[in-house]
């Protein structure tokens, strides 16, 4: 991974391998988004609800109130975040080069933070001092906040 | 790292049941963090706090989001300047909670729902 900054965007070189691995997570999580959240309330799933977070959480009424009126325009802007990663994706070069314009790239920070919500909850890091267990899906995870830090640094 | 991309192929979407737990409430998560008290220092010092104006926008900690993150958001959503957009962060990290935006409620409705599209934990609280 490397990611530079240029006069007209970010410059994201991506290994054949780690573009693949976004990739599928960036499928999974539009699966995740759009499907799941049709056919089950998120109380079935943590990470869903932590996606789309209850608004008051002291006020029944007017948390389903938030969610009717946002919820289908938030699932519509977050795949499409994602889908602007995707898109990207697909069109790297083969030398896994990507110039990314800074507008396209301040929407992969979203989509990049949304992955790495949902991933969390799978590793069970819900509170500051929960330890990050040893896996390849915590190497995963890492490696996404890693991309995500040098975005921001890049973007910043 | 170069090995997982395979293994990872249905961790995303379905949840390890055994090993997922009930949502926490924000509450739960900054126990003692908030208490009335700082809560009213908070809102006697957001300069934009008034009557008329009763709604607030408050981001909660969350074990996952950056600090440059978390900062970048600040300043590129709201305009905060850089001092201002960290100190708001650093609230965030050490007390729980911060409140990021004060005003009429469809405003920090909208708000709280652009921070759900970054990632961040928000809610809407009436100034009390």
């Amino acid at each position: 991974m490397r990611i530079e900054p240029e006069i007209t965007g970010v410059l994201i070189e991506l290994t054949p391998m780690e573009r693949r691995l976004l990739a599928t997570l960036l499928a999974q999580y539009d699966e995740l988004v759009h499907d799941q959240l049709d056919e089950s309330d998120l109380s079935g799933d943590p990470a869903l609800a932590r996606l789309f977070p209850n608004a008051y959480p002291d006020d029944d009424e007017a948390a389903a109130e938030f969610r009717r009126y946002t919820r289908d325009g938030l699932v519509e802007r977050k795949t499409a975040n994602s889908g602007l990663i995707s898109a990207a994706l697909t069109g790297a070069s083969d030398d896994g080069r990507l110039t990314v314009a800074r507008d396209d790239a301040e929407h992969w920070l979203p989509a990049l933070t949304d992955l790495r919500l949902v991933l969390a909850e799978r590793l069970g890091i819900r509170r500051d001092d929960d330890p990050l267990p040893e896996n390849e899906l915590a190497d995963v995870y890492q490696w996404l906040g890693e991309l995500q830090w040098s975005l921001v640094e890049a973007l910043d | 790292m170069v090995v997982v991309a395979q293994l990872v192929e249905r961790w995303l979407v379905v949840p390890d049941v055994a090993g997922s737990s009930p949502v926490i409430h924000p509450m739960d998560v900054v126990s003692n963090a908030a208490s009335s008290t700082d809560v009213e220092r908070e809102a006697a010092t957001t300069s934009r706090s008034a009557p008329d104006l009763p709604w607030q926008t408050v981001v909660w900690n969350d074990p996952v989001n950056l600090m440059s993150y978390v900062t970048h958001v600040f300043r590129s959503y709201f305009g905060y300047s850089k001092p201002e957009a960290e100190r708001l962060m650093l609230q965030v990290h050490n007390d729980g909670r911060a409140i990021v935006a004060t005003g009429p409620r469809e405003e920090m409705e909208r708000h709280t729902e652009a921070m759900h599209e970054y990632g961040l934990w928000a809610t809407v609280d009436r100034i009390s």
